[in-house]
């Protein structure tokens, strides 16, 4: 595109364009994601992009942040002597924080290990940094800590931060700028209702005063200032009236599961859990207090409690990966704790995911690799497969369509899809207990329709299953039981009625 | 004490020397049997201590932490990272009585007044665990004939020995049973156990002896991993600032083109480094490096050399004696180089661009790590502990230069290996000074590519390809590495 074409188009459209796109291209890992993609956003409005998983929208939204692409692709006429800062800002759905060394390479499970040299700043090291770097008062920001319910998590350090917490700090950095174009690819994953209500005020708020955003999700309670509705199909940019217009995946052809996964896991205790008295404290803080509680098998369990009450933790003293484990009280598929087994004697009954476990994945596996993995409970796949092994490995990703991804690299594919392969990793082994923390955050709807039926059609041949979400509509219907966490503590144990989900 | 390798008869040195044996999974097939039920103490709770720690305990065995009693009464950094762990702790002679594995994790220097300590604590056919011989090879320390004494040393840093634990893997790791001390004939099974706690026998286990681990050790430490990155950073920056290079820039590359660089080693050996390059810039950092191979050889053998005679930890002992006053001195000094005290400029340096405009250091590193394999194995090392001791651990200590450049590699290792980097680059730096003088920003700073059409000759091409891919040190990593395929990335950029 040259200079002179795009001049002329910011006045063809008028003075009110913020951004204008024009016949943009753009390629991921060898593929062609955006094709003559054109996109004009005008002053005032806020959009929703949504569609279906792998179609561009990431890929787009770093184009017009600046962060792939040339300068070249995108117009960004930023008003002059506004009082927001004349920026984008781009909060990405994953956010990859450093230690004090400037190393990313953390795993899974060193939040839960106690070390005296710190490995992280803390939080408020790392706003203050931040409003220095971009010139912010200090004023304002408290009161949205406190919209966000973030203040108690001030003097954490990154590493302890769930990856919900990281969100959070995102948006508060975000918010806290209010720059004039604001993007937020997938502004409500592993957020708890409250939040995400709040965030959506939050929003509307910043549109008052003259800021404007996009929002990259599918989801549908949506902040009332958005009043535009779009996706990409084919590398195009497509309009709609209302975000219910936008088309998902297509509907999955329904299969039936696996041979290998219709029969009742081999159970070696009728006793999956109990935990009696349960304490997890680092230094001061007391992340469980007192916990008691049975899961017996082929039971299907909803834990839920807000953000940071404690359930990543609970569910870590499960799958064996909580140094803290070893002076609790608590029994394991009918073992004690601490008795003399290993943690890979107890993983080997477990099915596990969670965004944490996720992020911290191994990126250079290729999908075939990332589940053949589930066999051994590892981060990658060192071993030789046995053939019987190979063969259900290969029937799996027939299953879950995925057949023609099987030698792509994890990081390539999109979210959605890379969720998906490790859903099929945690039960490639038919586990006794399958531990899914909130499995369906990236998903699309359909995706996640279609997930939360395995999950059913699984519970029937008896595997037990501990499930970790926030919201009703997006449950699998066979879970029976509830544990309420709240500060740590069990605020509730029932049955599971029709409306006690609402 | 005596030097332990200096008491032995030739051909006893050459014996111990040549103990090296890749061992095969299926040795490890008892998994930590051996080990079960065992009281396992630790001495000391820094990086390794914990997290060696925390493996063992993950694999179902029973470890507790005895630290001196100032560091519990003071509550020090090692008390609470042990009891905020879930771990017991207790003084020397509340937990050495009755334990049947004393592991010592502390650093090499406390040895001596650590071992002297724990010994008349620890019970009749208990077993004493060290990750390092030179207390015992070159100190000479003398430990009670009822005890075993074997070494687990984890090729790897503390947080790296974790990491890969629990993503299901771990890191390739030597093991030693010494032979003055196996009265029970236990050692090797005990050594196998704890290396399988520590998740080890998935990456590779090389079984080798305490005198073939110091002499092997000290050597890579000295030249190739520290000392010639040292040398090879501050000669580096210093041309490209004598050239016009802006400073920003040139303090980026040298300090993340170090990492870069051997991160391709790492996979793909000294080939693999230098088919990162396009054949033009190959064949010239071929031709350099040849030529600094046979600078720097001299200096090489005279580091192993003081190496086998025990006259390098003698002299170190020496300073040792002395408050550490040569150490503390060369400590400042590189701490003043222009290098150090230039911040990496706020400039974008692309992954390829490391290799094509600092071609110098892809010599530097080629060079040093067959410069430093050739004189171990000419000194009768077996060739597999001469790879872990070069190739192996280079890109370990790069990526502690990237962090925050010399300071923290001297940092990070230990004070051995610290004192013998400084006198490797003293020697260095002036037996380079011709041949830096010829040195132009072709070689660093600027991409050597740059007008040149890229055409080679077939054959000459061929005859390098042929020379790198056929070096021992090719030949014998491609098996080591094979074990270790799963073996993440480590890296700051």
């Amino acid at each position: 595109m040259n200079n002179s074409k795009s001049k002329s188009a910011f006045s063809d459209s008028g003075a009110q364009a913020l951004v204008l796109i024009q016949n943009l291209n753009l390629q991921f890992a060898q593929k062609k994601v955006l094709n003559n993609l054109s996109w004009t956003i005008k002053r005032g409005e806020n959009w929703l992009l949504g569609g279906t998983s792998g179609s561009g929208k990431t890929s787009l939204a770093k184009v017009i942040a600046g962060l792939s692409g040339t300068a070249e692709d995108v117009k960004i006429d930023f008003v002059k002597e506004g009082p927001l800062p004349a920026k984008v800002l781009f909060v990405e759905s994953w956010y990859r924080f450093k230690n004090i060394e400037g190393l990313s390479n953390f795993y899974y499970q060193q939040r839960y290990t106690s070390l005296q040299a710190n490995e992280t700043i803390t939080v408020d090291a790392e706003l203050k940094h931040y409003g220095k770097e971009n010139n912010l008062e200090a004023e304002g920001l408290e009161k949205l800590m406190e919209a966000l319910n973030f203040s108690a998590l001030k003097n954490s350090q990154l590493l302890e931060l769930s990856s919900g917490e990281h969100k959070k700090l995102q948006l508060v950095k975000a918010l806290w700028l209010k720059p004039q174009l604001l993007i937020i690819d997938q502004p409500y994953t592993g957020l708890d209702a409250l939040s995400r209500r709040r965030l959506n005020s939050l929003l509307d708020d910043l549109s008052k005063r003259g800021g404007q955003f996009i929002l990259i999700c599918n989801d549908t309670e949506l902040p009332e200032s958005i009043n535009c509705f779009a996706e990409i199909i084919d590398g195009q940019l497509k309009s709609s009236n209302a975000p219910e217009e936008i088309s998902g995946a297509s509907l999955r052809q329904s299969k039936s599961l696996p041979e290998f996964l219709r029969a009742r896991p081999a159970y070696t205790s009728d006793e999956i859990v109990r935990m009696i008295d349960v304490n997890i404290i680092y230094g001061e803080k007391q992340v469980l207090k007192n916990i008691n509680w049975k899961v017996k098998a082929g039971e299907r369990w909803l834990l839920q409690g807000p953000n940071g009450s404690g359930k990543s933790t609970l569910l870590s003293l499960i799958n064996g990966d909580h140094p803290q484990s070893y002076t609790n009280n608590f029994y394991l598929f009918g073992k004690k704790r601490g008795s003399g087994e290993s943690i890979w004697d107890i993983k080997e009954h477990i099915g596990i995911i969670s965004p944490e476990f996720h992020w911290y994945f191994d990126a250079t596996s290729t999908v075939w690799q990332s589940i053949a993995s589930g066999f051994y409970d590892s981060v990658g796949l060192y071993r030789q497969l046995p053939y019987s092994k190979t063969a259900k490995v290969n029937e799996l990703i027939d299953f879950f369509e995925l057949t023609g991804n099987k030698n792509d690299l994890l990081s390539t594919l999109p979210l959605g899809k890379q969720r998906l392969v490790l859903l099929a990793r945690t039960i490639i082994k038919n586990p006794e207990l399958l531990i899914l923390d909130e499995p369906c955050q990236g998903l699309d709807q359909q995706q996640t329709v279609y997930f939360n039926q395995l999950v059913d059609e699984l519970s029937v041949n008896g595997m037990t299953i501990i499930y970790v979400g926030h919201f009703a509509s997006a449950l699998p219907s066979c879970l029976e039981k509830r544990i309420v966490l709240n500060e740590g503590e069990v605020a509730a144990i029932e049955t599971i009625q029709e409306d006690c989900l609402a | 004490m005596a030097n332990y390798f200096n008491t032995l008869p030739l051909r006893e040195q050459l014996n111990q020397l040549g103990v090296c044996e890749f061992m095969d999974n299926s040795e490890f097939s008892d998994g930590v049997n051996a080990l079960k039920g065992k009281k396992i103490v630790i001495v000391g709770c820094g990086a390794q201590g914990l997290n060696q720690g925390l493996n063992l305990r993950d694999s179902g065995l029973d470890v507790s932490y005895t630290l001196r009693k100032e560091a519990i009464e003071q509550k020090r950094d090692s008390w609470k990272n042990a009891t905020s762990n879930n771990f017991t702790v207790g003084t020397y002679e509340e937990l050495l009585p009755t334990a049947d594995l004393v592991i010592n994790l502390t650093p090499d220097k406390q040895h001596t007044s650590v071992i002297n300590a724990v010994m008349p604590l620890m019970k009749q056919g208990a077993t004493l665990s060290y990750s390092h011989g030179f207390n015992i090879v070159e100190e000479g320390m003398q430990i009670r004939k009822d005890i075993t004494v074997i070494m687990v040393a984890p090729k790897s840093p503390g947080s790296e020995v974790r990491s890969e634990y629990v993503r299901g893997f771990g890191v390739p790791t030597l093991i030693a049973v010494h032979p003055e001390n196996d009265p029970e004939g236990k050692g090797l099974e005990w050594a196998k156990a704890y290396c399988v706690g520590t998740g080890g026998h998935r990456a590779g286990v090389l079984r080798s002896s305490f005198v073939a681990e110091v002499k092997s050790d000290l050597m890579g430490e000295q030249t190739i991993l520290c000392g010639l990155l040292q040398t090879g950073s501050i000669l580096s920056f210093d041309k490209m600032v004598e050239k016009g290079i802006d400073a920003g820039y040139a303090s980026k590359l040298v300090q993340y083109g170090v990492e870069v660089i051997t991160e391709a080693l790492k996979h793909g050996g000294v080939s693999g480094m230098m088919d990162r390059l396009s054949n033009v810039a190959k064949i010239k950092a071929f031709e350099v490096s040849e030529e600094l191979k046979d600078i720097m050889r001299p200096l090489f053998q005279k580091h192993q050399d003081d190496i086998m005679s025990g006259t390098f930890s003698r002299v170190m002992m020496e300073d040792w004696a002395n408050g550490d006053a040569n150490l503390l001195k060369w400590r400042a000094e590189t701490g003043e180089t222009a290098f150090e005290k230039t911040p990496a400029g706020d400039v974008k340096i692309g992954e390829q661009e490391y290799f094509d405009n600092y071609l110098l250091m892809v010599a530097f590193v080629r060079a040093g790590v067959e410069l430093a394999f050739e004189t171990m194995v000419e000194a009768g090392i077996k060739p597999e502990s001469a790879y872990y001791e070069s190739l192996h651990e280079t890109p370990l200590i790069a990526n502690t230069i990237a962090r925050k450049k010399l300071f923290e590699m001297n940092r990070v290792i230990s004070d051995t290996a610290e004192y013998g980097c400084y006198l490797f680059d003293q020697a260095c730096k002036p037996l380079l000074a011709d041949f830096m003088k010829k040195v132009d920003t072709d070689l660093v700073g600027k991409n050597f590519n740059e007008g040149k059409d890229g055409s080679v000759d077939n054959q000459q091409l061929v005859a390098i390809n042929e020379t790198l891919r056929n070096h021992e040190v090719e030949i014998v990593g491609t098996k080591l590495r094979k074990a270790m395929t799963a073996m993440k990335a480590i890296k700051t950029v």
